[in-house]
């Protein structure tokens, strides 16, 4: 097989030693079939050490591999070498979160705002096992399916201005999950989710960029569950002033 | 455990020239900025409308042909045209309309809403002007 | 239920996305007449002006003068507060929200006031 050398571009930061991230060089030989992480698995086991960046599934799953390559948010294990031929690849830590160590970045804000959208079924009076499951139609699952497949990962984070902005944004996965469950057949949780995502930093923050939806690795539209969102939250607050006691 | 932080963090923050780091993010700028051109227009058109209201009708008249109004509004059309487009495309993205099991396009969306907009163009000329 | 602020937020936001579908479909033609055909003496404005003309069809034209404007100022002043907090005005995030509601009621009351002005049987509609 042929061989090519690919030189990456990688930001070091050691809080113990440097005031301030820096580039380090590495020239790495690939095959066709390497991926940027293969690449850093290679710096680490052959060059360098000391080189710390989070991965764990190599097949885009976990979503725990995430840099900003060439200057775009992506899974390191989904962006393969070839593509970059020529260039040196730039991977630096996702943009907008600070950053611990060379490519990893502090995830406690994106946790925080994770629990906050209480991502899970809420049922106002839980039916007992014996009495079955909850039922769904292929029609009803489809409506929220999509983002469903969300994987943690915080690209849309990283892609996100508004969320590098002002770090309060509730932010595009978190809204995107919280609709996921606003839109399930099964759910009873609205009046306790509404609150949070129509907060005054929750959707209404959201301008419309629409880079989170381009760089989702799993497909997920997350823009279009902040505007679905949006209209709801209109919907709602203007049929509370027509009839201030009927309809929710 | 000690919750203490043994090294700092870096933090980094987004300067005001974010918007030139990506096609898109200009793109998107650009868009926003159609909402300028937009407001300014509605400005003037008020201050005009007040001219006729107050009798000074011919100032008004004036007013419209100052050649830094006109050539103000030669560049406020395209970029109101721009905010149509733009919008008339996010609204496919945002409510696409779903005939049996095909759902409609964002680009379908925006063909179907220009001719929209001329037809509306078209019929406020002839009812409002014309007649 | 919503919050109190979060539903006030809301229903601005709703009509800022009503002011966008004014923009988008009535404002292009506002701005040709006036700003373009009439000065440059172009289809269909060779003679009249656009103002008088649109106002000479009493109360459909005075609802479409008010519609489109007041709908372009609101959609236009609430985009463009936003737009500079993102170019770097940020800390003044507060004060520019009250400075474009200012304007907007301002503008808003201006054409209403001034449109009455040109054509008051309007107040007479049922």
């Amino acid at each position: 097989m042929s061989q090519d050398i690919a030189t990456i571009r990688v930001t070091r930061y050691r809080p113990e030693k440097d005031g301030k991230p820096f580039f380090q060089d590495y020239k790495v030989p690939y095959r066709k079939d390497m991926v940027v992480l293969d690449a850093l698995n290679y710096i680490k086991a052959n060059l360098d050490g000391t080189l710390t960046y989070r991965w764990s599934c190599r097949m885009g799953v976990c979503g725990s591999c995430g840099a900003n390559v060439d200057g775009v948010p992506k899974l390191t294990c989904a962006s393969f070498l070839h593509e970059f031929k020529g260039r040196t690849i730039k991977v630096e830590p996702l943009t907008h979160f600070s950053v611990i160590k060379d490519l990893v970045v502090n995830m406690d804000d994106f946790m925080h705002k994770l629990v906050e959208i209480k991502p899970w079924i809420i049922k106002e009076k839980e039916s007992p096992p014996e009495e079955g499951e909850y039922r769904q139609s292929a029609e009803e699952l489809e409506r929220y399916a999509q983002f469903s497949s969300c994987i943690n990962c915080m690209l849309c984070y990283s892609a996100c201005p508004v969320y590098g902005l002002n770090e309060k944004f509730l932010g595009p996965a978190a809204i995107a999950l919280a609709y996921r469950y606003i839109e399930d057949s099964r759910d009873e949780g609205k009046d306790v989710r509404f609150p949070i995502v129509h907060e005054l930093e929750g959707v209404w923050e959201c301008t419309l960029v629409g880079e989170c939806s381009v760089v989702c690795p799993k497909g997920v539209d997350p823009m279009l569950a902040i505007q679905k969102t949006k209209i709801l939250g209109a919907t709602n607050a203007l049929k509370s002033l027509v009839m201030p006691r009927g309809g929710k | 455990m000690s919750k203490e932080k043994p090294f700092p963090e870096y933090r980094r923050k987004l300067g005001p020239g974010w918007w030139l780091s990506n096609s898109h993010f200009t793109r998107y700028m650009i868009r926003e900025w159609t909402s300028f051109f937009v407001a300014l227009f509605s400005l003037i058109y008020i201050y005009e409308i007040s001219l006729f209201a107050s009798g000074a009708k011919d100032s008004a008249l004036a007013l419209m042909r100052n050649p830094g109004i006109i050539a103000f509004n030669i560049v406020a059309l395209p970029f109101t045209l721009y905010h149509a487009f733009t919008w008339f495309y996010l609204i496919g993205k945002v409510q696409p309309i779903k005939l049996g099991k095909t759902t409609s396009k964002p680009w379908q969306a925006l063909l179907v809403n220009i001719v929209l907009l001329l037809i509306i163009s078209y019929a406020v000329i002839q009812i409002l002007v014309l007649r | 239920m919503m919050p109190k602020v979060a539903r006030l937020h809301a229903i601005l936001w709703g009509v800022f996305s009503m002011g966008g579908f004014i923009a988008a479909f009535l404002l292009p033609v506002l701005i040709y007449l006036v700003g373009i055909a009439y000065p440059l003496g172009l289809w269909p404005m060779a003679g009249g002006d656009p103002t008088s003309a649109i106002l000479s069809h009493h109360h459909i034209g005075t609802l479409f003068l008010f519609v489109t404007v007041a709908g372009s100022l609101y959609h236009g002043i609430f985009r463009f507060q936003s737009t500079l907090t993102e170019l770097g005005l940020a800390p003044a995030k507060r004060a520019l929200e009250a400075i474009g509601y200012l304007i907007i009621i301002l503008g808003i009351l201006a054409v209403a006031y001034y449109l009455l002005l040109l054509n008051p049987s309007v107040l007479s509609l049922p």
